[in-house]
């Protein structure tokens, strides 16, 4: 099945590519702008094929990695006069799920005041690479691993003991659990980049600093558009840009993790998933001038999950990911790039042995991009792998072209 | 007559001072005739709208306000012009500045050899680049109160871009000689010190280029030429 959709993708690819290259002067380059330029559409188009991946390092669920991937994104934002907007934008994915990934309105109360509130399926608040996850604004293929990489863990099925998660190390991308949900299903990445939340955002800027804050439905590692357990995320994020080129920023996100469903199966009727919250912090750093970019983030994430059976996760579950990437443009058109990176996990106490409770990654990405024309770049990278430990294979070598056109 | 080599060299010798004598003369009945003027108006009957930001779907907030550009202003320029006029290298600077997240001028013509200077006049960076094939360049990005130049020494069409804006866009059009002129607000050009002769003359907007319209400048006199584009 999986060799099926491969293929599928490389047809696309191959078709993508040779349309793209034959009519690379006349495709759209600018959006396309109605109503007197109320109302806007844009859009990104990425076809990706990368070699196998038997590892699962960049699979976003158990059909699909993001190295194989054609994704289409169209993007809308309709003005009506100076205070309202809304914003949408419909994403596919390998055309076969077509998802409203953005929804909501903008309301500027005041047009004198930078102040905004957005209420809908709003960007995410948390981090700073989600909002430029796009192929066209991401320098590399792979996205980092906090974003990505799936971990063992999951909001609606839970392990009933230590010893039942550390068997499932490294099995995030297809994972099942004896309490809860009963089917298999992908872990959470720390922050998804591949969704966003429901809620009311609210933004400001005074002079270098920014604030956002946002109450959504789920959480930073499972965004949702309902909600599954009566409880809220809170999330802020608040950015300086003391300078050109330089901007720091720090966010902080607490929200109920566990769903109602999987609480009740684990601890009882009366229980809600309120009580097993994720929180999450990040601070992130970018400094760009001439023709080099840096950019550095750390993530840190806490699960708390219910206690069942001994040996029990009495302690939250914690992760943490550092990333650096840096862009250099060597000539008008051509860029390098890489991408270091690793995801640790706190250590679990089990019956036998006490090891991280999710098997620790390191990934190195190393890439170059070629502007075609303005709006249509080829990029290709080289993903080194390693994972310590899990039953999957540990080390892999991966190679990927992407080709990526947007308006 | 049986020719030696003394009566060829004597032949030779000859002709080259005829040749001589004659480019001579005409040369100076060149430069005794005096240039002439076209001038005229380009009416620009569709203009184009202004580029808009793509849709800030991933924004935390609304974007920042930004100027428009002016996308009326043409220009138009002699398809062909007297061998002479391409030995000139003008040389010197022109400017297009970036502010408020627009270019400006949107639009600027220039002679091959002139150096234009990219000042960012804006808090936040720019970055200039542009992929055309007569000048493929990226400044890079610099911030306010900086300038970066780039000379141009290919004519051509020259977009220019802003790596980090998306929806700032300008044009320079560069030529390989002197007779060529930006229309000014109101649409009206005057092309001077054009050698009398006939030539072809093209307006050209934002992309969209008129067919050569003939004309014929007299000597020490002006030709009117109006133009219709879309």
């Amino acid at each position: 099945m999986r060799l099926r959709a491969g293929l599928r993708v490389a047809s696309m690819l191959v078709v993508v590519a040779s349309a793209a290259e034959a009519r690379a002067q006349t495709l759209p380059s600018e959006p396309i702008a109605l109503a007197d330029g109320r109302v806007t559409v844009g859009a990104d188009v990425s076809a990706t094929f990368g070699s196998r991946d038997p590892g699962f390092f960049n699979y976003t669920d158990y059909e699909h990695s993001a190295l194989r991937l054609l994704r289409i994104d169209v993007s809308a934002a309709a003005k009506a006069g100076p205070h309202f907007t809304l914003l949408v934008e419909v994403r596919s994915e390998n055309v076969d799920t077509l998802e409203a990934y953005a929804l909501y309105a903008r309301i500027r109360p005041w047009t004198g005041r930078d102040l905004d509130i957005q209420v809908g399926r709003i960007p995410p608040t948390f981090g700073a690479f989600a909002r430029r996850a796009y192929p066209n604004d991401n320098p590399l293929i792979g996205y980092p691993l906090a974003y990505q990489y799936l971990t063992s863990l999951r909001p609606d099925a839970l392990p009933a003991s230590a010893d039942e998660l550390l068997q499932k190390r490294s099995l995030g991308w297809l994972v099942r659990y004896s309490v809860g949900a009963p089917g298999a299903d992908r872990g959470v990445a720390l922050v998804s980049a591949f969704r966003w939340d429901t809620g009311v955002q609210v933004h400001t800027k005074a002079g270098i600093v920014s604030a956002t804050a946002a109450v959504t439905a789920g959480t930073v590692s499972n965004p949702r558009v309902s909600d599954d357990n009566g409880g809220r995320q809170l999330a802020g994020r608040l950015e300086v840009r003391p300078v050109s080129g330089l901007i720091a920023g720090a966010s902080l996100a607490r929200g109920s993790f566990v769903s109602d469903a999987a609480a009740r199966s684990a601890v009882g009727d009366a229980a809600t998933g309120e009580s097993f919250a994720q929180t999450a912090w990040g601070a992130d750093l970018e400094y760009s001038h001439a023709y080099y970019l840096v950019r550095l983030e750390t993530i840190g994430s806490a699960w708390r999950v219910p206690t069942i059976r001994r040996p029990a996760i009495d302690e939250p579950l914690r992760a943490m990911s550092t990333s650096v990437e840096g862009r250099y443009k060597i000539v008008p058109g051509l860029y390098a790039a890489a991408r270091l990176e690793h995801l640790g996990f706190s250590d679990l106490v089990g019956s036998t042995l006490t090891v991280p409770w999710d098997a620790p990654v390191t990934r190195v990405e190393v890439g170059t991009g070629y502007s075609i024309q303005r709006n249509l770049l080829l990029k290709v990278s080289y993903q080194h792998n390693s994972r310590d430990g899990g039953v999957l294979q540990r080390v892999e070598h991966v190679g990927a072209g992407q080709l990526v056109f947007w308006f | 007559m049986k020719e030696t080599p003394r009566t060829q060299g004597a032949l030779f010798l000859t002709f080259a001072a005829f040749v001589s004598f004659a480019v001579i003369q005409a040369s100076n009945q060149l430069a005794a005739a005096r240039n002439g003027v076209i001038r005229g108006r380009v009416e620009v009957r569709r203009v184009v709208p202004q580029v808009e930001r793509r849709p800030s779907v991933t924004d935390l907030g609304a974007p920042p306000a930004r100027d428009v550009d002016d996308r009326l202003r043409s220009v138009v320029y002699l398809e062909s012009a007297p061998r002479r006029a391409f030995d000139v290298d003008e040389g010197g600077h022109r400017v297009m500045d970036q502010r408020n997240e627009t270019f400006v001028p949107h639009l600027l013509a220039i002679m091959t050899g002139t150096t234009v200077d990219f000042p960012n006049s804006d808090k936040f960076y720019h970055n200039v680049f542009s992929l055309s094939k007569p000048a493929r360049f990226d400044l890079g990005r610099y911030s306010a109160g900086h300038s970066r130049s780039i000379r141009f020494d290919r004519p051509g069409i020259v977009r220019v871009f802003c790596d980090i804006h998306s929806h700032m866009s300008a044009f320079i059009l560069v030529f390989g000689h002197p007779y060529f002129a930006v229309t000014d607000s109101q649409g009206r050009y005057h092309i001077d010190n054009v050698p009398p002769g006939n030539y072809g003359v093209i307006a050209w907007n934002e992309g969209n280029a008129s067919d050569p319209k003939p004309v014929t400048v007299p000597d020490g006199g002006a030709a009117e030429l109006d133009f219709a584009l879309r």
